[in-house]
């Protein structure tokens, strides 16, 4: 790995050059100079000159291609920025529609949707405690919610996130909105988000609905039945971030999410599935710490990495497969409580490390994420951040503008033998499914979750304002909470029960039973038997209870 | 020979509600273990009634609700379940992310404590080693 | 100091007529030792010998916790009562614990007919809870058919465990070549029922095999010992394990048989005996221990004669 080819003849890096620049040229229409404030003309990307610095081919190349250390587009944010994707999630239906609707008048071309905790436990609103109702997200339980989600919004214009975790009922409602409205679901672009039921396992519970096998058998259906019927839909997305909440160190979050993407593309080789193509669908989501030159060389180590063991072991030569996109958000652990205004700046420097690391998509977190989940002037503030760090600061100048530079290279080695160190952990427990399975996993995060916690409490870590420069007078911007209002809940409530009385119940059962039938069957695909009981009118509830009853509840191994 | 005095404290550290955030609540039940204390360890999503039974069975002095979403938002109904059930003596605290007005909601209820994040090892294990002795001297003897 | 209300009848009787706080509150008495402990203790005297006591041992990660949870659903649907005692090791250094075992009897929990109780080990030799004896027996009391308990195979537990349970499992995990030696060593003697969990993995049946080998180089035994197969999430073996139990318990002494509960009595004294010579050489600061203690330091005596020099000791303490 890295050798180093001292007789690689030099022209090759010229001709790479001009391959690179051709690509950017394709990508970017926009050919105005860019000046800093003293006019020196700021070229898109900085490279050593030919015959210097032989490792750079074999190691960090040009962006779009080879060790795709550099990103993974020629032109990366010179060309296009990320994605400004902030969730939300608010309410009723009705609610969540007036609010998108804003967004998407004011010029977005994405949205996302997180429906409430109670969705992503599987219960619908009248098995829910009211207290818990729509206070994190959307409360979406029939297709008819969803029509209202996505009222007069062009579903085929519009790219959807959707926080969807496995057996993905929240794009079932989707697709099955976009059939009554005649809308052919090859135009129906997105991510399920929240697809991982590996990281969900292991560190985020709340949406972690089946068992660890029935998840794995419903993963699959639901990639091959999209792959078939909604092609431009990303059914998985590979999520690092759930792991680093939970304590892994960004080396680990980083190796084992790694392994989970390897472990997902076995499954799907062994469904028959050809890696050039499924690959090209798969996305990742991390967390962004504020140990800011370590997030850089994470991604940039990730980003090599994955290009490079896609054809040691599964021999993919696809360019567009061997890519790395990831949506990365900043991370609310960092986050205090104690002078929550300075969360702002990190926010903006975690931010940074996520953008100089080449993201493709981000979420920064509103300062008030301690105190609450996050109102809408902290959220306004945190879009901002991602403004000024894209326009002010000109950190889109320059791709990849920390390449070169002697820490930064070296940490990214670094970090890439730490990376792999965790790969190889995972592999020699026979993969991620079986590692976590048996609590390995598990154990891992939480030894480094308590090691981080020790350096914290002895003050070997200092967070300002926490264990250092605390400052009794810091009650700053404390947000108010604003809670939704229990009549509406109750009016939801009715809502629904009006919605069962009124739908044909046999057709229901009927549905029902299919889909019980065929995941009791070995090889049926549940995904489209979810579909059909979907379009039946079965509530999202129903239908996951049918799947826990046949596949296993999904209780998480608690390690203590 | 009695062996009151060094007894440890029995400590029920759960989630109730929806989330299952579990960082916290593990590093919380390590930390107590840590500081000598018996840990009753749950899985998150317990109902307030299972809570009762766990504390009632369990004879536990101190209860440690973790939340992150807005679970602690049922943490009254707890607090009316245990005194039906006539476990007053039990001390709650809830530890995660709790705005400040429903801080004063839940002490009004009956809470004893609220952690918030950034709390330290140290301030957590002598308040619940606190409450665990108070508990332990309201407990009817029978 | 017993400070009960004359108002309300005492913890045992409430305890005997089957309320569960009072066999929650009474088992913490007996375990901290209060001052009303032998009370309790006394009035239950006449209600025991009702319940089949069932020890569950085996090495860590053998699924145990699971196993049992699986036993106990199997026995609900037999109408039987249930009281489980479920012993986690305390840390030695700190003596805290993290008691996680009912993690896995979660579903059994709003089950009226089942009363789950986490022990610490409290530093007891062996693993098994000091108190788990007196605990079983007030759940005995409490009217519970099968009290069941659980505890990590620690060398010693499984000896400990054979005294006071009425039917003894010993549960082996398939493939760890080092647990099949550490149970060639002590616990097939001990064992009424042999049990390989987790029966869907690959190495099972040959765990099964080398367990059937070793024990058919024993004597022949009037009962030979079974060794089942169960996996216990899929529940599958737990019937053919419920009767076994159901056998064993018909056949075996019972513990309200008078000789076996005097043996009971008397092991549980020797191991009380020991903790408070143990206590008392700890944190005994008497002239005469120290001159003892000095003794071994400097190798003038050796171990057993100055245990027998500290006997003596103690011995003319309480004649003064």
């Amino acid at each position: 790995m890295n050798k180093i080819d001292t007789n690689a003849p030099i022209d090759d890096r010229t001709t790479a050059a001009s391959d690179w620049k051709r690509g950017f040229d394709a990508q970017v229409s926009d050919t105005k100079t860019i000046r800093n404030r003293s006019g020196i003309e700021i070229d898109p990307l900085y490279w050593p000159a030919e015959g210097s610095d032989p490792a750079y081919d074999e190691k960090l190349g040009f962006p779009g291609s080879g060790p795709m250390t550099r990103g993974i587009y020629p032109s990366m944010h010179r060309g296009r920025t990320w994605t400004q994707r902030q969730l939300i999630g608010l309410g009723r239906p009705e609610d969540f529609n007036a609010r998108i609707r804003k967004i998407l008048k004011s010029g977005a071309s994405a949205l996302s949707m997180i429906p409430c905790n109670s969705v992503y436990r599987g219960l619908d609103c009248d098995e829910v405690e009211p207290e818990l109702m729509g206070t994190c997200g959307t409360i979406i339980n029939t297709v008819e919610d969803m029509d209202i989600c996505l009222k007069d919004i062009p579903i085929d214009e519009v790219s959807v996130g959707l926080n969807d975790p496995n057996p993905f009922t929240m794009l079932a409602q989707m697709l099955v909105v976009a059939e009554q409205r005649n809308i052919g679901w090859d135009k129906i672009t997105g991510t399920s988000n929240q697809s991982d039921y590996i990281s969900h396992f292991v560190a985020n519970h709340m949406f972690y609905r089946l068992s660890l096998t029935g998840a794995r058998r419903v993963q699959m259906d639901t990639i091959t039945y999209l792959a078939e019927h909604v092609p431009n839909w990303n059914a998985l997305s590979v999520v690092g971030q759930h792991m680093q909440q939970a304590g892994a160190t960004p080396a680990q979050a980083m190796g084992l999410t790694l392994s989970s993407a390897f472990q997902y593309a076995e499954d799907c080789i062994e469904r028959g599935m050809d890696p050039e193509k499924f690959l090209e669908r798969f996305t990742f989501f991390f967390d962004i710490s504020i140990s800011f030159f370590e997030e850089v060389a994470k991604f940039r180590a990730g980003r090599r990495i994955w290009a490079r063991l896609l054809q040691e072991r599964f021999g993919v030569t696809n360019p567009r497969a061997l890519r790395f996109k990831f949506h990365a958000q900043t991370s609310g652990v960092d986050l205090t409580r104690q002078q929550p205004l300075n969360n702002v700046a990190r926010v903006a420097v975690q931010a940074m490390a996520g953008i100089l690391g080449g993201l493709q998509s981000m979420h920064t977190d509103g300062y008030d994420e301690v105190f609450t989940t996050p109102t809408e002037g902290p959220a306004k503030i945190a879009i901002a951040t991602q403004n000024i760090l894209k326009h002010e600061a000109g950190l889109c100048d320059v791709i990849d503008p920390l390449g070169g530079s002697y820490y930064v290279e070296t940490l990214t080695d670094q970090m890439e033998t730490e990376i792999l160190r965790v790969i190889a952990q995972i592999d020699e427990q026979g993969g991620m499914f079986k590692a976590v399975q048996s609590g390995f996993v598990q154990g891992l995060i939480g030894e480094s979750a308590m090691a981080f916690q020790e350096a914290v409490d002895t003050g070997e870590q200092v967070v300002v304002g926490v264990n250092a420069y605390q400052d009794d007078d810091d009650d700053t911007a404390r947000p108010s909470v604003e809670r939704p209002d229990p009549d509406w809940m109750q009016g939801q409530i009715d809502h629904l029960a009006k919605y069962k009385s009124e739908r044909d119940q046999d057709g229901v059962t009927a549905a029902l039973n299919t889909l019980r039938a065929v995941a009791r069957s070995e090889d049926g695909n549940t995904y489209g038997a979810l579909v059909d009981a979907t379009r039946a009118k079965a509530t999202q509830s129903e239908i996951i209870a049918v799947l826990r009853d046949e596949l296993g509840f999904g209780q998480p191994l608690v390690v203590a | 020979m009695n062996q009151t005095a060094t007894i440890p404290a029995r400590v029920l550290v759960t989630k109730i509600g929806l989330d299952g955030h579990d960082r916290g609540s593990r590093i919380i039940a390590a930390f107590l273990r840590d500081a000598g204390m018996e840990v009753i360890y749950t899985n998150p999503w317990q109902k307030i009634e299972t809570v009762v039974t766990l504390a009632m069975e369990e004879d536990v002095d101190v209860i440690g609700i973790s939340s992150l979403a807005t679970d602690h938002l049922l943490v009254p109904k707890l607090m009316v379940a245990l005194k039906a059930a006539n476990l007053g003596h039990i001390r709650v605290i809830v530890g995660g992310i709790v705005p400040d007005e429903e801080e004063t909601d839940l002490l009004e209820a009956g809470v004893s404590k609220v952690f918030h994040p950034g709390s330290g090892r140290e301030e957590i294990v002598v308040e619940v080693e606190r409450l665990a002795r108070e508990a332990a001297a309201e407990r009817p003897e029978d | 100091m017993n400070v009960s209300n004359p108002e309300k009848p005492n913890l045992a009787t409430r305890l005997i007529n089957g309320e569960v706080a009072a066999l929650a509150r009474a088992i913490s008495v007996v375990e901290r030792d209060t001052p009303n402990a032998i009370n309790v203790l006394r009035a239950i005297r006449p209600h025991l010998g009702h319940a089949v006591v069932v020890g569950f041992t085996g090495p860590p990660g053998a699924g145990k916790s699971t196993l049992v949870n699986a036993v106990v659903a199997e026995l609900r649907t037999r109408d039987k009562t249930v009281g489980v005692v479920a012993v986690d090791p305390s840390s030695p250094i700190t003596g805290g614990a993290v008691l996680g075992d009912r993690i896995r009897m979660a579903e059994h929990t709003m089950d009226a007919g089942v009363f789950i109780r986490s022990l610490a080990s409290r530093g007891a030799l062996g693993g098994l809870s000091a108190a788990a004896a007196q605990v079983a027996d007030l759940m005995d009391a409490a009217g519970r058919d099968v009290v069941i308990l659980e505890t990590v195979g620690a060398g010693q537990s499984e000896v400990e465990m054979a005294r006071i349970a009425d039917v003894r499992i010993v549960i082996a995990a398939p493939g760890l070549g080092d647990d099949i030696q550490a149970i060639k060593a002590g616990i097939l003697e001990i064992a009424d029922i042999l049990v390989v969990n987790k029966a869907d993995q690959p190495l099972a049946s040959q765990t099964k095999r080398q367990l059937e080998a070793m024990l058919s180089l024993r004597a022949p035994a009037e009962h030979p010992v079974p060794v089942l197969s169960t996996d216990a999430i899929a529940r599958t073996g737990i019937t053919d394990l419920a009767d076994s139990i159901e056998t064993v318990a018909a056949r075996n002494e019972r513990r309200d048989d008078r000789s076996a509960l005097a043996g009971r009595s008397r092991h549980l004294l020797a191991q009380a005996v020991a903790k408070a010579a143990e206590s008392y050489v700890l944190e005994s600061r008497s002239q005469a221990v120290e001159a003892i203690i000095l003794s071994v330091q400097e190798a003038q005596i050796g171990l057993s004669d100055a245990a027998k020099q500290v006997l003596n000791t103690i011995h003319k303490e309480l004649d003064d």
